[in-house]
């Protein structure tokens, strides 16, 4: 039992364990075909994963955030590929239609993404803009009734499933010392036309997972597609979008190092050398007992951060120790995991290989490990 | 149309199960707790009656130690109706054909028009259950079924009959059974479904009405065949594998040890 999660969000968290359990099997052939099943995400819409934590009147469950990243350290454990998708959808995209939505975009998106017939994508980050994300270079201006789009995504996560996509894009002319003024989110149904979905990126890691670009080129979309106050979205989505995303990272992070871990742990109790049992040597003990130290230092980091958010609490910062300290964990355990299976461990065969690859991008996407130090020491220094 | 599941509580089928100390029962310390797999295919199955005909009300009753709640309350979070524990003092001891007739006392007062059990429990593996609560019951009994449905005619509401797929050798039979009748399931069309997070959180809040089996008036029991032992299976002697690359080899090697070792060609 953990200090800040409840029976509730225990019982919620096994029974997506449970399913995740069940779907191992898959995830090779998914993994080889670089694509998550559709039916996977419509058992994830059965299952009412996808609409877990928004509230009860807008058709959710109404659970809490510090259930949702067990739900996503369960789902991650097995099958990090679908946890980013899961994390990206229900984490960014619904999190922020929930908060900023009007009541018409509410019940036009909502049900979409809470139903398993797709999953949303958020899309900030531009070939000349990532860590600076203000950069960001897409255009938006208005045209009658309308507004036009142009400009260029990267990295799009679940483009292919999506069927809308919160841009960013800048509103009138980039004023230099206040780069951040102007940006506006828009809610783009990828079918509007003008929206362009890009060949899927082939990566280290994550391959079931789709990372696409999107271009916009004169992409039309209606007046009523703009989330939030128009020109304040890069506080008041990407910023915020993050914070709550960072938790999600962190419990991938999390679910990824103990689903290595414990299959390290295993491989320990069941292989010999030297007549005994390689759990025996005190090398590999230390390696799996600081490992599963790491692991529960840093779900209790995420779960903190969670349980701020729950209560309406600042959790900025928390978010950012959470997913900094996770991601970094999880590339130690990774790397402990595929060093006990030994060459075993370095074979597709065994997930962990796996596992490890998937694991890098944690440190990466949604904020570096160096901008999260930033965003750390900036509220130690106020500067 | 009302359907009564019966599901019985037997430790979980991935548990490795160990012989007590008293070398006659399971150490319960090590086990958790599941529906019965024949069980919760005739959940699941009763279920899918639900999709077709929303109408469908799905009760389910378990009967034994009150740890039986949670698998009632899974049921419930299938997506189960209602859900009644028969416990009490000697609910654990009961035989089978006392068990019978408790469940009998049950359907009787839900007057259901289908009851559905599993073939046989995963524990003992009797499959005395089923029959016998038909017999009880006076209803017709019909086993080793993959899919019922209301037969066609009469009033819409009424049930006319019921229609019973049941596996046998090389193929399939129908039946038509007069209702009210006793199903024993084999396999549900799907595999039994995942419980929802919406189905759990509503299960949670749902009442879990007790009977005390005592009240259920079923009479002296019969005595009960006692196990005096209880054995591991033998362990097993390990394996061979035949890493060689050539196929052809491999398979006249393989020939080679079917005949001459295993003495099985």
């Amino acid at each position: 039992m953990l200090p800040v999660a409840g029976s509730d969000e225990r019982l919620l968290a096994d029974a997506v364990a449970a399913y995740a359990r069940d779907l191992a099997p898959r995830i090779p052939a998914a993994e080889e075909a670089g694509a998550i099943p559709r039916e996977v995400i419509a058992d994830l819409g059965r299952l009412g994963v996808l609409g877990m934590t928004i509230p009860e009147p807008d058709g959710g469950l109404g659970a809490s955030s510090v259930a949702f990243a067990l739900v996503l350290e369960e789902i991650a454990a097995v099958w990090p590929s679908l946890a980013v998708g899961v994390s990206v959808n229900s984490g960014i995209a619904e999190g922020t239609i929930v908060r900023l939505g009007t009541p018409e975009q509410k019940k036009r998106w909502l049900p979409r993404l809470i139903d398993g017939s797709g999953l949303a994508s958020f899309a900030l980050t531009e070939p000349g803009s990532g860590s600076d994300a203000a950069a960001l270079r897409t255009t938006a201006r208005r045209d009658g009734p309308t507004w036009v789009l142009n400009g260029r995504k990267m990295f799009v996560t679940n483009l292919r499933y999506a069927p809308v996509a919160i841009v960013l894009a800048r509103v009138g002319e980039m004023d230099a010392h206040r780069p951040h003024a102007g940006i506006t989110a828009f809610l783009v149904p990828t079918d509007a036309p003008g929206v362009v979905i890009g060949r899927a990126e082939s990566k280290m890691g994550l391959l079931a997972s789709d990372t696409s670009p999107l271009t916009l080129e004169d992409a039309r979309v209606g007046a009523d597609a703009v989330l939030g106050p128009q020109g304040t979205a890069f506080g008041a989505v990407a910023m915020a979008g993050l914070d709550g995303g960072r938790i999600g990272i962190a419990a991938q992070a999390v679910g990824i190092a103990r689903g290595a871990i414990d299959r390290a742990a295993a491989y320990a109790r069941e292989r010999r050398q030297f007549g005994r049992p390689i759990g025996d040597f005190q090398l590999v003990r230390n390696a799996l007992a600081r490992a599963q130290t790491d692991i529960s230092a840093a779900r209790l980091l995420t779960l903190r951060a969670a349980w701020l958010k729950d209560r309406g609490r600042p959790f900025t910062t928390e978010a950012s120790k959470a997913k900094l300290f996770a991601s970094e964990m999880a590339q130690r355990a990774t790397h402990v995991a595929v060093q006990t299976l030994g060459g075993y461990g370095y074979m597709r065969e065994a997930a962990v290989e796996r596992m490890a690859r998937d694991a890098r991008a944690t440190t990466i996407y949604e904020g570096t490990s160096e901008i999260q130090r930033l965003v750390i020491a900036r509220g130690m220094l106020s500067l | 149309m009302k359907i009564l599941v019966c599901a019985k509580q037997t430790p979980d089928s991935t548990v490795r199960v160990k012989v007590a100390p008293d070398g006659r029962s399971v150490d319960a310390a090590q086990i958790t707790w599941a529906v019965s797999p024949y069980d919760e295919y005739a959940v699941e199955m009763a279920l899918e009656r639900k999709d077709a005909d929303a109408s469908t009300t799905v009760a389910v009753v378990s009967l034994g130690a009150a740890r039986a709640k949670d698998s009632l309350r899974q049921a419930l979070a299938m997506g189960c109706d209602e859900a009644i524990l028969v416990s009490g003092p000697g609910a654990e001891a009961l035989e089978g054909l006392g068990v019978a007739k408790a469940l009998a006392a049950v359907a009787q007062e839900a007057k259901p028009d289908v009851v559905l059990c599993g073939r046989q429990a995963s524990d003992d593996d009797q499959g005395l259950v089923g029959a016998a609560l038909a017999e009880a019951l006076g209803w017709p009994h019909v086993a080793t079924v993959t899919k019922f449905a209301p037969a066609d005619g009469g009033p819409a509401g009424s049930v006319n009959g019921i229609d019973v797929w049941k596996e046998v050798e090389g193929g399939h039979e129908v039946w038509r059974a007069p209702g009210p009748v006793v199903l024993t399931v084999q396999k549900s069309e799907k595999e039994p479904r995942y419980p929802s997070l919406p189905g759990i959180m509503k299960a949670k809040k749902k009442e879990i009405p007790e009977k005390d089996v005592a009240s259920l008036g079923i009479g002296a029991s019969l005595p009960k065949p006692e196990i005096v032992k209880m054995e591991p299976p033998a362990a097993r002697g390990g394996g061979k594998i035949m890493k060689d690359g050539d196929a052809k080899r491999t398979a006249q090697e393989l020939a080679r040890l079917l005949r001459e070792e295993a003495k099985v060609l």
